[in-house]
């Protein structure tokens, strides 16, 4: 797919290098309608292809955990504990292991990419420009909807009698899924030094 | 000052210009894979393809046909 659009990219360099040193060749026609291609309507191809390729890149887990800040909550990816969540979607692959992160912190809403991709760039502006926070938290807090749009509906959550008893409060959110008692061990970076890690086979 | 007094050659030249730096840009940000990838793709590579597309569209509502026998 990138090298689609690698090429792509490529033949419009070379169509525009065309027009940058011989521009005079627009005189004709047929090259009026090729500069029409190589400078407008292949470009603008280019941005709407690199944009697709950039904001799929960007649910991978392997790109969230390139940023430094983020590689202590990679790493807790691999804790050997069964009640670390995180981990235990992970290694289970209850959650696409590609695209890990991205499955239990994406905005589901309808202009949720763009919120997500609106936070990340202040994510970058924390980590670059001005103090990157210390612990890193979640403006509004963990939302049930990250956990519900998986689990609602599913049999095994729904009969659970715990999660019966207190369905309202965790749809409505006033019950986080991460209340103290209940699934409360996330990534505990703080503690990773003292954890055993899970070293997949291959 | 008339835009078709500069002339469609510097136009298309411009607009040929800013489009090959900002694919290039692009080029780059796809290799790099890093956070700030999107940043400089968004950013600065969009923002240049954009001003070469516009630079090319003003050339074509301002000025009508390039000024004959000057080409090289």
């Amino acid at each position: 797919m990138i090298g689609i659009l690698i090429c792509q990219i490529v033949l419009s360099v070379v169509l525009a290098s065309i027009f940058l040193f011989r521009p005079s060749l627009t005189t004709g026609a047929a090259w009026k309608v090729l500069a029409f291609i190589g400078l407008c309507v292949l470009p603008a191809l280019c941005i709407v292809g690199g944009m697709n390729t950039h904001m799929q890149r960007s649910e991978q887990t392997q790109f969230c955990i390139s940023c430094h800040a983020m590689v202590p909550y990679g790493k807790s990816l691999y804790v050997d504990d069964p009640t670390h969540i995180p981990a235990q979607h992970f290694q289970n692959h209850r959650v696409p292991a590609d695209m890990a992160c991205y499955s239990c912190h994406a905005d589901y809403g309808i202009y949720g990419p763009l919120k997500d991709k609106l936070q990340g760039l202040t994510r970058i502006y924390m980590q670059y420009v001005s103090t990157p926070p210390n612990p890193i938290t979640i403006p509004g807090g963990f939302k049930n909807a990250q956990c519900l749009h998986c689990h609602l509906g599913a049999r095994s959550f729904e009969e659970n009698q715990i999660h019966a008893a207190i369905m309202d409060s965790l749809t409505s959110n006033q019950m986080s899924c991460l209340t103290s008692g209940c699934h409360d061990t996330a990534h505990d970076v703080a503690n990773l030094s003292h954890q055993k890690f899970w070293r997949p086979v291959q | 000052m008339k835009l078709s007094a500069i002339g469609i050659r510097r136009l298309l030249q411009a607009s040929s210009a800013l489009v090959i730096v900002g694919l290039l840009l692009e080029i780059v940000s796809l290799l790099w894979f890093h956070p700030l990838s999107f940043v400089l793709f968004a950013f600065v590579a969009v923002t240049l393809i954009g001003l070469g597309i516009l630079v090319y569209l003003l050339s074509l509502v301002f000025v009508a046909t390039p000024p004959a026998g000057n080409g090289n």
